[in-house]
């Protein structure tokens, strides 16, 4: 027979794994009603979806509709003018900005490079996570980036816009962020590299269960890569859902 | 020089004048008024310093040099219009780069805390000073402005507002200060410059109106030095918001 009190303990162990599941069943990342305006000018109106751990998201839709600021206000750039992004339950704005722009990387359409070598670059989200460097883990990066290992001794001027656009990213992985945002960061790389970064993507995703949200023009790329869709026209969302389903209606409406 | 001399030399500034008129550079305005501001400063400055002068008073003394301080923190925060709290930042500046290097002479015992040694004195320091926040508050709001991007990479990767401004702080500060050390390296040869040449005008040797002017190149030195890195790291912070954005200027 059960006590009281063993039966106590069952309710308790019960509500704690239904308490576990809540949380894992809560979003990572959700947007709600999220406007922006700049210059009186609405960008977004209204942008609500929800991210969950694991997922690989394809943002699409044509320039202007709102993609890349839709970014910034998860990274926290920007503040939204209206509404509320919240990552792990909690309004981002509530959030030391570091702590959060750590753990949501962003690589933008456009690199950076600072310093003057690669080593610098690639050494340097150490130094900001109060590291050694693991130059294995930076070796390891570099092959599946298809780098040579001694790019790193070379200048940033000496590097090809691809191979920037490769050590940005590797410079942005090695922070090891939880989501990441990436603004077209194929768009100046050729189809070998591209599929190389994808495989590289793709490996943060299946590997180290590292969240993806990727801007891309290419309906190709998104195809290969997303598991969803998301659908930016005009600021609004225009669809939001599986990959298949996205494919498969717009076969239809041709 | 007669009176009548002076006012010839009005006609360089109607050179000046014409050209601006005659190239569309649009300062003929403020060239006008600075002209007009220069003439009536100057004159009623004359008579305030003799007054002054004759009656050397420390608290008075103290009152001209802070009155000069605000003076030149108002132009100053002209060139950095649009930042926050520009008027407070190049106040604060000036009067710490006028109280260490004026104060460093005082306690060196190269001046005297009286009226005709510190106004001049105080007056250069503040000048230079004035200038030198000018230049580093143009070049903040153009750099910031030209390397947004740049900056926002630095902050994604989840580094502090000053760590993400460190390169365009460091540039700031050596545009600020390189007017015054080039000059420096052209003392004697290209310019003689102000204090000893009214010193030789007004019959001192050569080799006294030197040592002045060698201390004046040192203080203003100091001055501007202390000036471009405190307005510069000051001033960065105007630049971001409380959630560590990149304000819209």
């Amino acid at each position: 027979m059960y006590s009281s009190e063993n039966i106590n303990c069952i309710i308790a162990d019960y509500l704690k794994t239904m308490w576990i599941e809540v949380i894992i069943m809560m979003p990572l990342l959700e947007l709600v009603d999220v406007k922006l305006e700049m210059l009186g000018k609405p960008i977004l109106d209204g942008i609500s979806f929800r991210v969950n751990s694991g997922d690989v998201i394809g943002v699409m839709g044509s320039s202007g509709s709102g993609k890349t600021s839709t970014f910034r206000i998860i990274n926290l750039l920007q503040s939204p003018t209206q509404g509320t992004v919240f990552y792990q339950s909690k309004d981002t704005l509530t959030y030391p900005p570091t702590t959060l722009r750590r753990e949501i990387g962003y690589v933008f359409q456009k690199t950076y490079l600072f310093g003057s070598t690669i080593m610098e670059n690639l050494t340097y989200p150490y130094q900001l996570l109060q590291q050694k460097p693991n130059f294995q883990e930076i070796t390891d990066y570099l092959n599946q980036a298809n780098l040579p290992e001694n790019i790193v001794t070379k200048k940033i001027n000496e590097l090809s816009g691809g191979e920037q656009q490769r050590i940005a990213l590797i410079r942005s992985l090695l922070i090891k962020p939880k989501i990441l945002l990436l603004d077209e960061v194929t768009a100046s790389l050729d189809e070998e590299n591209t599929v190389i970064i994808e495989k590289l993507i793709r490996d943060q995703n299946e590997n180290k269960n590292v969240t993806i949200l990727f801007i891309s023009h290419n309906t190709k790329q998104a195809e290969r890569l997303a598991q969803k869709i998301l659908y930016l026209e005009k600021g609004k969302v225009s669809y939001y859902g599986s990959k298949n389903e996205y494919f498969i209606e717009k076969e239809l409406q041709q | 020089m007669s009176d009548i001399s002076l006012v010839m030399t009005f006609s360089l500034v109607l050179l000046a004048l014409y050209l601006s008129y005659k190239d569309k550079i649009g300062l003929e305005k403020e060239l006008m008024i600075s002209s007009i501001r220069a003439i009536v400063q100057l004159t009623l400055i004359g008579f305030v310093l003799t007054y002054v002068f004759h009656w050397n008073n420390y608290g008075l003394t103290t009152l001209i040099l802070l009155l000069m301080v605000y003076n030149a923190a108002a132009v100053a925060s002209k060139r950095g219009q649009g930042i926050y709290h520009i008027l407070r930042i190049s106040f604060a500046s000036l009067l710490a780069s006028l109280v260490v290097t004026l104060g460093s002479l005082l306690l060196f015992g190269a001046v005297n805390y009286q009226p005709s040694e510190v106004i001049p004195i105080g007056g250069m320091i503040v000048g230079n000073s004035m200038i030198a926040a000018g230049l580093v508050f143009n070049s903040l709001k153009e750099k910031f402005q030209q390397r947004r991007e740049e900056v926002e990479i630095k902050l994604c990767l989840g580094v502090k507002p000053k760590e993400a401004s460190l390169t365009i702080i460091r540039d700031t500060i050596k545009t600020a200060m390189l007017p015054t050390v080039d000059s420096m390296k052209t003392l004697g040869i290209v310019q003689l410059p102000g204090m000893m040449t009214g010193l030789i005008l007004a019959g001192l040797p050569p080799t006294a109106a030197i040592k002045y002017q060698i201390m004046v190149a040192f203080m203003l030195t100091g001055a501007v030095a202390i000036t471009t890195f405190l307005t510069s790291y000051w001033t960065y912070k105007s630049f971001f918001n409380e959630f560590e954005q990149l304000r819209q200027l």
